[in-house]
């Protein structure tokens, strides 16, 4: 892999004279050779290449990772410097360009090892100022005298931006650990007073198997209340509407597919709702009991009333073997439609799976 | 055993076609995929399959942009519309464009193999789904213009209403005292009267749907 912000060491296993172009050839993964022919040509152009080289030579650390000691750094920094001074200045570009490439790259190559960010926001600035000002002499420089509050306005940016956009971040990402740890401790608070209340009666009470039962139906049926609240199901505001938010709890607490199909619907009222709910528990009881892997639910809405059809393939059951404390398929549903005046039929046979009728008549006005 | 039918699939999703490859029987050979309208019609006019699985929405049009771009070529060629949730008025749309059927996405690879048979038969594959947005258009209380197409008998909406509770042909035959095969006939004469009733409640129907 190519470590771009690390300055890369010489290797002298490889070396021609110093090692430079091979460390850097490893580094970059790329032919030596190719190095080596840049330097090269870069010494045809009044000797820059040599004098790169050396600097390089002096700056490099060894193949054992040992940087250059504090003599060696100022010397390879300086021969540097003067090269590229050299250079620019042989390009003929005036003076303050050059001196604020030289401030450029010092502020760069602060910015990039991370090191004095503020300082290298600094130079930059400064080398953007020094630029478009034209060193203080009026209309020589790039942008003319008018950019210059723009100048100054980018390098303050320079400097500022990155703290400030770091603040935000963090700003933001503390918003979403105060919120996450928040719910947290709502949630760990329900489950004290309701789940483990009754894992520690459960425990005390282990012997009553019937009383075990009821304990955990309980908190069975308070839990899924708080997971999906009523307002959930009935967010629709008709009756399709909350047949589907109902098949689609059902899916999502019991892992099997509940396909929905309708015609016509009705708008929600006491009646719609009961008859919703009813539906609910009648397709929790197949997911729960039947083991069939689909449920099929048709809601109909008409002229004569509203009707929903559970079915599923699976198990089927006897009435009849339905212990009486069971309360789901009397209360919830039965009791649930008669209560409104509408009637449920289960129709059953074992093996063969299991259909629940739900039907509202239409009251007369 | 039957003999194997040859099909196109025609879905925008790679995923979902190479799932549905794996899925099918031995008695279905795929004989080609697209994604788009524009890939699917040169393919089907050349492949000339006995039955094309077709999405509902595809990126360049509906699937109904797919069946009239190939039935002047191949008259022969059979659609069973297939989509994850589509609203009512897309999916009739697909069938009276001559889908002799439709099916969600979630069915069974078993299933639909047999639903791919059935239209392959000539006969018509009506989801629970389609059958509930049947009903719902053909119930409107208007009197009746051209009794003939325009109307369901009361068996036609038996037969419906236990397709949409998820009946299976065999137990709405059992269900109703029937033969398979006249469920079969009562359920292509739906599709028919479907597709060829010009009756107003059809795109009054389909607007009230768009304005819910």
């Amino acid at each position: 892999m190519v470590d771009v912000a690390a300055i890369p060491a010489r290797d002298r296993a490889n070396r021609v004279v110093a090692g430079v172009a091979a460390g850097i050839g490893r580094a970059l993964d790329v032919d030596p050779t190719l190095v080596r022919l840049l330097f090269a040509l870069l010494a045809l152009a009044g000797g820059a290449g040599i004098a790169l080289y050396l600097a390089a030579a002096l700056l490099m650390p060894d193949e054992l990772g040992k940087r250059p000691g504090r003599m060696r750094f100022a010397a390879g920094m300086t021969l540097l410097l003067l090269t590229a001074v050299a250079v620019l200045n042989g390009l003929g570009l005036p003076w303050f360009v050059q001196v604020s490439a030289a401030l450029a790259a010092g502020g760069a190559l602060l910015l990039w090892r991370k090191q004095q960010r503020v300082l290298g926001g600094v130079l930059v600035a400064t080398a953007a100022v020094v630029l478009f000002t034209g060193g203080g002499r009026g209309d020589s420089g790039v942008g003319g005298p008018l950019l210059t509050p723009a100048a100054f306005a980018g390098g303050l940016l320079l400097v500022v931006g990155p703290w400030l956009w770091r603040t935000a971040q963090d700003r933001a990402a503390e918003r979403t650990r105060r919120i996450r740890s928040e719910e947290r401790a709502e949630v760990a608070a329900r489950v004290h007073d309701s789940v483990l209340q009754t894992l520690a009666l459960i425990q005390r009470e282990a012997a009553d198997p019937k009383r075990v039962e009821q304990l955990s139906r309980r908190q069975e049926r308070e839990l899924r209340s708080w997971l999906f609240p009523e307002g959930e199901l009935f967010k629709d505001d008709t009756f399709v509407g909350a047949i589907g938010n109902a098949a689609a709890e059902v899916e999502e607490l019991h892992g099997v597919r509940v396909e929905v199909a309708s015609a016509g619907n009705a708008p929600l009222d006491d009646d719609t709702r009961a008859v919703v709910l009813a539906a609910r528990e009648a397709m929790g009881n197949a997911a729960r009991f039947s083991g069939a892997e689909e449920i099929s639910v048709y809601a109909e809405a008409d002229g004569d009333g509203i009707s929903v059809f559970v079915r599923d393939r699976g198990t089927g059951f006897d009435r009849t073997a339905v212990p009486p404390e069971r309360r789901g398929l009397s209360e919830s549903i039965e009791g649930r439609m008669t209560r409104r005046g509408g009637s449920a039929t289960i129709s059953s046979t074992p093996g063969q799976g299991t259909e629940v009728e739900l039907s509202l008549p239409r009251k007369a006005p | 055993m039957k003999a194997a039918r040859r099909i196109v699939i025609v879905d925008d999703h790679g995923i979902f076609r190479a799932g549905l490859r794996s899925e099918l029987g031995d008695s279905i050979e795929v004989v080609g995929e697209a994604g788009t309208v524009g890939e699917a019609i040169p393919l089907v006019v050349e492949t000339d399959p006995d039955v094309v699985l077709l999405d509902v929405h595809l990126p360049d049009g509906g699937g109904q942009a797919v069946i009239a771009g190939v039935s002047p070529e191949r008259p022969g060629v059979r659609f069973l519309a297939l989509s994850v949730s589509d609203a009512a008025e897309d999916v009739i749309a697909v069938v009276r464009a001559g889908a002799r059927g439709y099916v969600t996405k979630t069915i069974s690879g078993e299933e639909l193999t047999e639903a791919i048979h059935r239209v392959a038969d000539g006969d018509a594959v009506f989801s629970p789904r389609l059958a509930g947005f049947v009903l719902d258009a053909f119930s409107s209380g208007e009197p009746i213009r051209d009794a003939e197409l325009d109307e369901l008998t009361a068996r036609e909406r038996e037969v419906l209403r236990l397709i949409a509770r998820g009946y299976r042909y065999k137990e709405i035959a059992s269900s109703l005292h029937l033969s398979v095969k006249t469920v079969e006939t009562h359920v292509s004469s739906v599709l028919r009267k479907l597709q060829l009733s010009s009756r107003h409640e059809l795109t009054r129907w389909a607007a009230e749907r768009r304005m819910i």
